[in-house]
Order: structure tokens, then C-alpha cells, then sequence
């Protein structure tokens, strides 16, 4: 599916979800995104990181909803099941679509101004640089007798002074690349919406309707 | 499309003018070396001649620099992993071509040639952050190239890349400027090999310029080419006291098999210089033992395996001189920085006295109170140095440690090594593409060819 309407339409869910209530429709949502992961054979690690992440606030939340204000626990459970359902809908977009084509069909399809994309881009593809970075600065203070724990403010001062110079040093490596803001470019990869794209938006959305308007 | 220059000044607010009336003509489809001091204004100079400065900092304060004719122009910078938006080498270039409008059609090709032409088709769909130092500075100029300007500036492109990759990028760039007439300014501060290429040598000493005349540029290449042919005197050391003992040690980069080595020792108190061509793997090595990688087998240090050593304790014995410099400062002012290896050090040559005298004879009593990340790009490494040289710890691990700086600091360097060595002993691993500049001080010769680490000799 063309990443732009994938992603509009899983915003869509989204908010659809954020303003009902109905336990059973969220189940059947979450278990096909469930089912939509599973079939992109990820990782078991990735799989279980993705079905543990929403336990802890939602346990919280169920939790204060049902056992202190109101004792309703039927929007209890609906409150959990909906973190599952938003935790599942951004795997979803994250495990079958990659950071470039997400980016070239906003810049194609969605019209996002190219500076926008590809400084968020650089900035996700910095990223695994800066991780490196701050667990460097770690191990450069004790070679000088300091130590740095996670909870230093040292380590984030320094980790963030790097980022704003990196940020410097990026716009100039963009500008040394060609990029030129609001300047038209080509694409070296043209992403198009196929009628079967809208197709299947327009069905998702009328099976969601359905799906929310049938279910308690 | 000559670049000239009239009496430029520039300087960063509430700092001393970098360039000062400076006067300079590069001529129209020519190759020019630019060799100065470190910390003269060579990346300065360059980035105003790209346009970057003073639209990304700092004012022209008198004078003025012009360009004929508004040509693109394409610039290469000193710190290789900070020019990349995308994430493979494949994607950068089709980002740039994107840029220059090239039409759909033709990308996938042009990206194809490119990647060929350079030797890189290899590695251009790996992630750019598994790349070596000398792999993403090849990349660097790929994309460079790509850029298709009239004006190529590369601001020490060459100093993590082996001699043979040197050789083989310097003459695709020299091909390039002749077939397409275009006008390549490099800085360097490794003068070697450029003798078939380079027509004129712009020499920069105390905030003046000169262009020297062919017949001087010439000579100053070949006594560049002489020093460089110089031959290490080596030998294989015995094996007893060995600092760092591996044995069936396996080490890995991503999926790719980066060591394999059944035995290896490397003698204490003693120097050691580790070379082997751009990518092979030296840094990786010195990561993984600084136990900041994980591999397979053993490697101890002084008879312990090091995976049982907490790091507070190790760090205190060992230390990694970084390839990328600004990882490994603490504090904010140069000041500071000398200080906090002052307080902590364990060396017993670098007294206070000591000290002071190290600060004068590098000159760096002036910059006392800079920021050590407004330092140039030289000024920073001869910083690390000393700071790590100062904590003293038993073993220096020193990835690519002469990366710009000019003839002068490295040569004092290396006598202040030399007597500390002598004084109290460190076990130096040095990893270089440049064996020629620790002559002096090396004692054994590590190569790093197929995943094998083998002493050399004479």
C-alpha cells in the first residue's frame, strides 16, 4: 500500500478509536494489525517488545479506572485495549514501511515540503550515531578518571551540545549535496497511488465503521 | 571562473580574525594544494569560497573574495561521518542527483557509475554508520564527484584512507579535472603523492598567504615524496610481557568477519604501530579492545581476560585515543579539558611544571579560554593528545592520531613521546595509514591483511 494513505489511514483508526468506546471492535482491530505484524515476519523480540509496550500504561490506567475512579471496568479494559490498538497501528507503519519511502511518498504524494522530510530523515539516520556517541562520552570520562552515570547531566549536556553542532554541520553537508530549500527536484524512485491504494483506504474505513458501529 | 581574493578578513564574533587581509588568485581549471599550520584558517578559507561562511557563522570584515560566473561549486569536509542525509551510500547519491534535478531515468545509471568509478559499488547499500573513517571519506568524494561543479574543494579528504586507495582516488580526481577543466582546491597537511597532480602549492604561514612558484611547489612535493618512502626499522618482539594476549579471538563488524586470529601478543611498554588497508577493520580492533565490542574467544590484558575487568578499573590502565575527536572531551574550555587530566592522571613525567611547559611550547596558552569544539579541526586533535598523553595510563590506544596536524606539532609530538616513554614507559598502539610519521618512535609493525594481524620485519 502507497506509504502516505497507509499512514493517513492509520491515523484515521487512530483517532476513530480515541473517541469510542467499544471493547470488542478495538479487539478485532488490534488483532489485525496483530495479524498484519505477524505476517511481516519480524523478530520475535521485535513482536514481544511491541505487545509489552502498551501493558505497563495500560495496566495503570485499567487500574485506576477500575479500582478507584468510578469502577467502571468495562472502560477500564476499553482504555487498555485502545494503547494496544495505537501501539500495533505505529508498528504497523514502522515494520513494513522504511524511513525513505515514507519520506519520498510525503514528498511526491502528500506535497510535504522537502525540507521538512529530508531534515527529519537526516535526523533519524543520525540517530544510531548519537546513541553511539553518548555511550562514547561514557567511557571517554572514565578514561579521564570521571565517572558519567545514565542519570549524569553531564552525559546530556554533551550529547546535546553534539546534536546542535551536528544539526550545523548537516544543514551544510545538505546545502554541499545540491539541496536547495523550495528548489524543485527529481526523484530517483517516483512512488504513485494506484487505484487499488484508494481501494483499499476506502474499504478499511467502511470496515472500521462497521466494525464500530456493529460491536459493543 | 577564477576564484579571487582581495584583502579578505573574517572572524567569528569575540574571537581574533581567522583570515587577515588575505590576497589570492586561483586560476581557472587547475589543482591547487593548500598546506599551512594547524589552526591557520584552511577550512575557513574553504567554506567562504563554498559560500557557507559567513551565511552559516561569523563576518566579512574587510575585502572581499569573488567567483566568475556563479559556477556550482561542491565541497568535501574534514569530518567524514558528519556529511550524510541518507542512510547507504546508493541513497546519498541519489539524493544529490535529486537535488540536481537529473531526470528519473538517468539516476539509477549515473549512481551505478559513479559508485563503480570510485571502487565502492561493494559497500553502497551497507549503513553508512558500519563504514570505516577511509570508507565513508571514499564515499564522501564519490558524492563530491556527483555534484558535477566546476569548483571541487576537499578539505583533508585523504587522511583515513590507505596509500594504495590515496593513489588510486588522487588520479580519478586528477582524470576528472582534466577531462571536465575543473578547478580542485585540496587542503592537506600530508604532502605526499601529490607530485604528478598538483600544479601550485598555496602556503599559508603566520595569516599570510603565498602561492609558491612551480619550481618551489616541487620541490617541497618531492621532499614530501622522500620522507614518505622512509623505512620502518622493526622487529618482531619475543612474546614475553605482553601487555594484551589474544587467543582464538573472532571479531565482526555487522555480518562481515573482521578478525580471525588464533594467537597474538603485543609486548608492554613498547610501541606498536598497526597499518592495513582503509576498512579492514584497525579501528574495530582497538574498540574491541577497549571493551566496547563484543567478540568471541579471549583477550586479556597483563594475564587477566578483559571481559572480567569492570571498566572503572580498566579505563584506569587503558585508554583509546578516539579517531573522532570530539567524542572524547569532557568539559567545555580548553582549560578545563587539561585540567581534569591534571587532577587525574597517573603519570609521573607530566608534573605540574611539565605541564605549563607542554602549554607553552604548543602555544596554547591563548586558547586557554576557548571552547574546545570552536577549536580547528588540527587544534582539537593535538588537544586529545596531550590530554590522554597527561592521564598517563599504563596503554594508549591511538587510532589515526596525527590526522591534521601540520610537520611542526607532529614532530614535537613525538619527542615529548619519546622522553615520556622513557621516563615512565606506556605500552602505545598505534593504529596509521601513515607509518612513515612515527619512524621515530615505533618499535614493532603489526599488519592487518586477510583478518590476520601479522608482525613485520625489516
Amino acid at each position: 500500500m502507497n506509504p502516505s494513505l497507509k499512514l493517513l489511514l492509520l491515523l484515521l483508526i487512530s483517532i476513530e478509536v480515541s473517541f469510542t468506546d467499544r471493547l470488542t471492535a478495538n479487539v478485532i482491530l488490534a488483532v489485525i494489525l496483530l495479524g498484519l505484524l505477524v505476517s511481516q515476519r519480524l523478530k520475535w523480540r521485535q513482536l514481544l517488545w511491541a505487545l509489552c509496550l502498551p501493558l505497563i500504561p495500560g495496566v495503570a490506567v485499567m487500574i485506576t479506572l477500575g479500582a478507584y475512579s468510578g469502577h467502571n471496568w468495562f472502560l477500564a479494559w476499553v482504555m487498555l485495549s485502545r494503547f494496544y490498538v495505537y501501539v500495533l497501528a505505529g508498528s504497523t507503519l514502522i515494520f513494513t514501511t522504511t524511513n525513505l519511502e515514507l519520506v519520498r511518498s510525503l514528498e511526491q504524494n502528500a506535497h510535504l515540503s522537502s525540507k521538512f522530510a529530508y531534515g527529519t530523515l537526516a535526523a533519524l539516520n543520525i540517530f544510531p550515531t548519537i546513541r553511539r556517541s553518548v555511550s562514547r562520552i561514557q567511557v571517554a570520562g572514565q578514561m579521564r578518571g570521571v565517572t558519567l552515570h545514565w542519570w549524569s547531566p553531564t552525559l546530556y549536556f554533551k550529547a546535546i551540545l553534539a546534536a546542535l553542532r551536528w544539526s550545523d554541520q548537516l544543514a551544510q553537508a545538505m546545502e554541499m549535496h545540491g539541496f536547495r530549500e523550495g528548489k524543485a527536484r527529481t526523484a530517483a524512485e517516483t512512488i504513485i497511488i494506484r487505484k487499488r491504494d484508494w481501494l483499499i483506504l476506502f474499504v478499511s474505513l467502511v470496515i472500521l465503521q462497521g466494525l464500530l458501529i456493529a460491536f459493543p | 571562473m577564477t576564484i579571487q581574493i582581495h584583502q579578505l578578513s573574517f572572524a567569528y564574533p569575540n574571537q581574533p580574525a581567522i583570515l587577515h587581509q588575505l590576497n589570492l588568485n586561483i586560476p581557472d581549471n587547475s589543482f591547487t594544494l593548500l598546506s599551512g599550520p594547524t589552526g591557520c584558517g584552511k577550512t575557513t578559507l574553504l567554506k567562504l569560497i563554498a559560500g557557507l561562511l559567513p551565511k552559516y557563522g561569523g563576518h566579512v570584515t574587510h575585502g572581499k573574495l569573488t567567483i566568475d560566473g556563479h559556477p556550482r561549486i561542491a565541497m568535501l569536509f574534514q569530518d567524514p561521518a558528519m556529511q550524510f542525509t541518507m542512510d547507504t551510500a546508493r541513497h546519498e547519491l541519489e539524493f544529490t542527483l535529486e537535488n540536481l534535478q537529473t531526470p528519473h531515468e538517468q539516476i539509477a545509471s549515473q549512481v551505478d557509475h559513479i559508485l563503480s568509478k570510485v571502487h565502492l559499488s561493494s559497500i553502497a547499500d551497507q549503513p553508512l554508520t558500519t563504514l570505516s573513517g577511509g570508507q565513508l571519506q571514499a564515499v564522501a568524494l564519490a558524492t563530491t564527484l556527483a555534484m558535477n561543479a566546476k569548483i571541487i574543494l576537499l578539505d583533508e579528504p585523504f587522511t583515513n584512507i590507505d596509500e594504495t586507495s590515496r593513489n588510486f582516488l588522487l588520479a580519478t580526481l586528477k582524470a576528472e579535472q582534466s577531462r571536465r577543466h575543473l578547478t580542485v582546491v585540496i587542503s592537506d597537511h600530508d604532502l605526499h603523492g601529490y607530485q604528478k597532480y598538483i600544479q601550485q602549492i598555496v602556503e599559508f604561514s603566520s595569516q599570510r598567504v603565498k602561492m609558491l612558484t612551480p619550481l618551489q611547489s616541487q620541490a617541497k612535493l618531492k621532499q614530501a615524496d622522500d620522507q614518505a618512502s622512509i623505512h620502518l626499522e622493526v622487529t618482531i618482539p619475543s612474546g614475553h610481557n605482553p601487555a594484551f594476549q589474544l587467543s582464538n579471538t573472532q571479531l565482526h563488524r555487522g555480518q562481515h568477519l573482521i578478525l580471525d586470529q588464533s594467537q597474538l601478543f603485543i609486548p608492554r611498554n613498547e610501541v606498536t604501530l598497526i597499518t592495513g588497508p582503509s576498512g579492514c577493520g584497525k579501528s574495530t580492533f582497538l574498540n574491541a579492545l577497549s571493551k566496547q565490542l563484543p567478540y568471541t574467544g579471549r583477550i586479556s590484558y597483563l594475564q587477566k581476560n578483559i571481559k572480567k575487568l569492570s571498566p572503572g578499573k580498566y579505563f584506569r590502565q587503558v585508554g583509546l585515543l578516539f579517531q573522532h575527536t570530539d567524542d572524547q572531551f569532557i568539559n567545555i574550555t580548553v582549560k578545563e579539558e587539561i585540567m581534569l587530566s591534571q587532577k587525574h592522571g597517573h603519570s609521573t613525567f607530566f608534573t605540574n611544571q611539565r605541564i605549563n611547559e607542554v602549554i607553552d611550547d604548543f602555544r596554547l596558552r591563548n586558547l586557554a579560554d576557548r571552547v574546545v569544539y570552536s577549536l580547528s579541526g588540527g587544534q582539537k586533535k593535538l588537544l586529545q593528545i596531550l590530554v590522554m598523553l597527561i592521564m598517563g595510563q599504563a596503554v594508549l590506544l591511538m587510532d589515526e592520531p596525527f590526522n591534521g596536524l601540520d610537520h611542526q606539532i607532529q614532530r614535537k609530538l613525538l619527542k615529548l613521546i619519546k622522553v615520556s616513554q622513557k621516563q615512565s614507559p606506556q605500552t602505545l598502539l598505534i593504529v596509521s595509514h601513515q607509518p612513515e610519521q612515527f619512524q621515530e618512535i615505533v618499535q614493532h609493525h603489526l599488519k592487518m591483511t586477510d583478518h590476520h594481524l601479522i608482525y613485520q620485519e625489516d
